[in-house]
């Protein structure tokens, strides 16, 4: 009996290589007739001349495992909703999960920074990025724990505007009014952000900026973001918060917020009787919100072309359109090179803007 | 009263039998999960929230709002059997939970876990349906000087909990802040206590240093008294007798009723409640040696309120949007997803939505009763396994716990030192529980302090001049001279009966 048991265990682990040897036998076979239909599909060409036609064929199969979608925020906010509708079309089209992993902590620093510095560059690690965890970040301080060099960006998903809010019973009727008052009483102005170099602080910055306010002589009340923050206005007990559409549209529906103005070119058809900032007298803002994904440096370039083609077909899709719009949101996409423009364009704007205020530490 | 008609309409949809297995299969889930050390709440209903994408809008609530019942209970399970707190809500449900398991009436204290977070659970969804409207309303004037004041008799009144030994807590609570000062500050934008090395950026997350404290030191200490299995034997009948239903009566309904105001405030998590309503239970008790040494009603107190503020949590939640905790977040972003923006419009245009949902804490609130007394038993044989069994166990999970938490190996490494510094400080008898809470409240009060320094410019005299908050820094003022005075009076008779205890816990009161 005891020899029998021996003899099993001896044959356990050889049986158990075998049977590894031909499933990996297997999964080479299928990738390799996989790689072939692609190529006769007319795949595109490989883009770097350096890169042997074996490697192609290797992505063309990609992806064949699971992909981690980092989010660098919390769950419910803004790019967690944005990174889920996204994933669940990519994930039927490709025939892969994709799974999204919360990483939040210091701003979006530390997602970011596990994905882009501590994951491999192998394309099945990818960040969700937005505006607070890329050019704003670098923006506001000389020592940015990461910077837009380290990113690969491959496509901006989308856009929002933020909107001006106060306590539904506060005394000014528009925009107009109320900037006059900010202006004159820079001291009573508290304004709610998630840090110094938070999405609000850019806003209220370039705001006070354009109508000649002391930025420096009002008070920044830090809060954990939009889910605490416009309680407190709301309560009153601080006087403006400057959030997206999307984030602020429950309590404005509840009434017990007042939006004064958008800061967008034009009014958003989920608040259609909201003045813009250019509307009220107010020229020349231009802070808004986005949200896409990025990947680690030296990422392949064909996984990174996938990933845009991949969002820019979902940016047509009636159902994707239909999702985002219950998020109150709008596609808005960006590609490739148009789109590390757009971010190079926008960190260089913060920047400027930032040192002149005194944002920049 | 169109409420109530509303929701008997939401019964009749809960009833479903579809819908009646989602409220299973989420309460069952939930528990299991539950009873995984580290394993919080919010971790689970975040996991599993794209698990229930497949469901209906209303079947997926539902399940996630059982799973999030069920969590919290489980969290006591473990907390009571093995002396593991499944989330910080659960800690003071250890401090008697436990001794009580040692004298083999494991049983009465699972039972009486479940009875309060029953009535408790019934009593917040009672509020719910009755209050939703109003109270919403108030939560909004709780501002950050009014959360300050809160939290200041908070700490004031474990100050007074840990007995005679006043210094050392205050040392171990100002140690805990400290621990939580680490990372990004939120004012400045700055890093603190980092030490220029990277990991330490993120801060440090209460639920490794709670697995360390609790589960991997407890294994330390089992091993280096050669445990030969955790339990005390016998865990006796799971129904509680007539006597322990007596004595749990006033603590059940003190609990539910604290877990349940001040569930309704934001940011106030069942992690606070339950402390305060284990404060509270202890301080009308005419029991109070008792406490800490295995008085049932120890129990009952922060079970009913951590229950009772999941329940209330949904006010703030369907009504406005506020998610008053981490996993309510996650619920609100679960809402979100299925395009159901909460609000009071959500009431208006969704109204037989959000009654179906409340319907079902009802159901699910039944359910933990009726799935988990029968399966305390199971839960129970836990504490039969062999400790050589048991240990590596729960080192198994507590790693997966810990690493679960931002899916980081830092943590990780985090819950082992903290395990470490756990076993050495039980050893030199050094309270574990004000440090805790220090570090899950000092962060709280440093943010809502700063934001009343902003608000009134830098004047101090923002906490007095609201009527909330000069009432919250009355108490606390009145609760310090007479903890000082209660601590002049406990020195003595620790004096007099100071036994050597085995539980950590025991070296807390």
């Amino acid at each position: 009996m005891t020899t029998l048991n021996k003899k099993l265990s001896r044959l356990l682990p050889l049986s158990l290589a075998l049977l590894f040897l031909i499933s990996g036998c297997g999964t080479n076979s299928a990738k390799s007739g996989a790689g072939a239909s692609a190529g006769a599909g007319g795949e595109t060409a490989v883009p770097a001349a350096s890169q042997a036609a074996s490697a192609s064929s290797a992505y063309a199969d990609y992806p064949n495992r699971p992909i981690e979608y980092v989010v660098p925020f919390s769950a419910g906010g803004g790019v967690d909703l944005v990174a889920r509708t996204v994933v669940e079309g990519l994930s039927k089209e490709w025939g892969q999960p994709i799974e999204i992993v919360n990483k939040p902590g210091a701003g979006g620093a530390t997602g970011a920074q596990y994905a882009l510095k501590q994951a491999a560059n192998d394309g099945y690690t990818v960040l969700a990025d937005n505006v607070a965890s890329t050019t704003m970040l670098q923006a506001g301080s000389a020592a940015a724990p990461l910077l837009l060099s380290d990113h690969e960006f491959a496509a901006r998903v989308v856009t929002d505007a933020p909107v001006f809010v106060v306590a539904a019973d506060a005394p000014w009727k528009d925009f107009r009014e109320f900037s006059d008052w900010a202006k004159a009483n820079p001291e009573k102005l508290t304004w709610t952000s998630v840090g110094p170099a938070g999405f609000s602080t850019f806003a209220v910055a370039e705001w006070l900026k354009a109508i000649g306010a002391d930025f420096s002589k009002t008070r920044m009340v830090a809060t954990k973001g939009a889910s605490e923050s416009l309680p407190l206005v709301a309560g009153g007990n601080a006087v403006l918060a400057v959030h997206t559409v999307n984030e602020t549209s429950t309590l404005v529906k509840a009434g017990k917020l007042k939006v004064l103005a958008i800061l967008a070119p034009e009014r958003s058809p989920y608040y259609p009787d909201v003045p813009t900032t250019a509307e009220q007298g107010v020229e020349g803002l231009s802070v808004s919100w986005w949200t896409g994904m990025s990947f680690p440096k030296g990422t392949p370039q064909e996984i990174v072309k996938k990933w845009e083609d991949g969002v820019s077909k979902l940016s047509q899709d009636p159902d994707f359109i239909e999702k985002l719009k219950k998020l109150q949101l709008d596609p808005n996409v960006l590609t490739g090179q148009e789109f590390t423009d757009f971010v190079n364009k926008e960190a260089e704007y913060y920047t400027g803007l930032a040192t002149q205020t005194g944002i920049r530490k | 009263m169109s409420n109530l008609s509303m929701l008997l309409d939401g019964f009749g949809h809960a009833l479903t039998p579809m819908n009646l297995l989602m409220a299973a299969i989420g309460v069952l889930v939930g528990t299991f999960v539950g009873v995984l050390p580290g394993l919080g709440p919010t971790s689970s209903i975040a996991i599993l929230l794209p698990v229930t994408a497949v469901l209906e809008p209303t079947q997926a609530i539902i399940m996630l709002a059982g799973i999030y019942y069920g969590a919290m209970y489980g969290g006591s399970t473990t907390a009571i059997l093995l002396n593991i707190p499944g989330e910080a809500s659960s800690v003071p449900t250890c401090l008697d939970g436990y001794p009580l398991a040692q004298q083999g009436r494991g049983g009465p204290a699972l039972g009486i876990a479940a009875i309060a977070s029953f009535i408790a659970g019934v009593l917040g969804v009672l509020g719910l349906v009755l209050f939703a409207p109003v109270l919403a309303s108030q939560a909004l004037r709780f501002g950050p000087p009014e959360m300050f004041a809160v939290l200041l008799l908070t700490l004031v009144i474990m100050m007074g909990m840990t007995g005679g030994r006043f210094v050392k807590s205050a040392v171990m609570g100002l140690a805990g802040i400290a621990l939580s000062l680490i990372g990004l500050g939120a004012n400045s934008g700055m890093y603190r206590f980092t030490l220029g090395w990277g990991p330490l950026e993120g801060g440090l997350d209460m639920v490794s240093i709670l697995i360390g404290l609790f589960s991997i030191a407890e294994v330390m200490r089992g091993i280096s008294e050669k445990k030969t299995a955790i339990s005390a034997g016998n865990i006796g009948s799971v129904y509680p007798g007539r006597k322990d239903l007596k004595q749990s009566a006033s603590s059940i309904a003190a609990g539910g009723l604290i877990g349940f105001f001040m569930g309704l405030l934001p940011g106030c998590s069942a992690a606070v409640t339950s402390f305060l309503s284990y404060d509270f239970a202890k301080r009308i008790s005419r029991r109070r040696h008792l406490f800490g040494k295995g008085a049932i009603e120890g129990v009952a107190a922060p079970e009913a309120a951590n229950n009772a503020t999941s329940s209330a949590g949904f006010i703030p939640l369907f009504a406005l949007g506020i998610p008053s905790s981490p996993p309510l977040a996650v619920l609100l972003a679960g809402l979100m997803i299925y395009g159901l923006t909460p609000g009071p419009m959500l009431f208006e245009q969704k109204g037989s939505f959000v009654w179906t949902v409340i319907a079902s804490m009802f159901i699910g609130n039944v359910m933990l009763l009726v799935l988990n007394l029968p399966l305390v038993g199971i839960w129970a044989k836990l504490t039969r396994v062999p400790f050589s069994i048991l240990a590596p166990v729960i080192l198994l999970l507590s790693m997966v716990g810990a690493y679960t938490v931002r899916n980081n190996l830092f943590d990780v490494q985090v819950a082992v030192v903290f395990g470490i510094a756990g076993y050495f400080l039980q050893k030199h008898d050094w309270p574990i529980m004000p440090l805790i809470l220090c570090f899950i409240l000092g962060p709280l009060m440093e943010q809502s302090f700063l934001q009343s320094m902003a608000i009134s410019g830098g004047s101090l005299g923002i906490f007095f001049q609201r009527g909330l908050s000069v009432a919250f820094i009355i108490a606390a003022a009145a609760m310090l001279i007479f903890s000082l005075y209660m601590v002049r009076r406990t020195k003595k008779r620790i004096c007099e009966e100071r036994g050597d205890s085995l539980s950590i816990v025991n070296a807390e009161a």
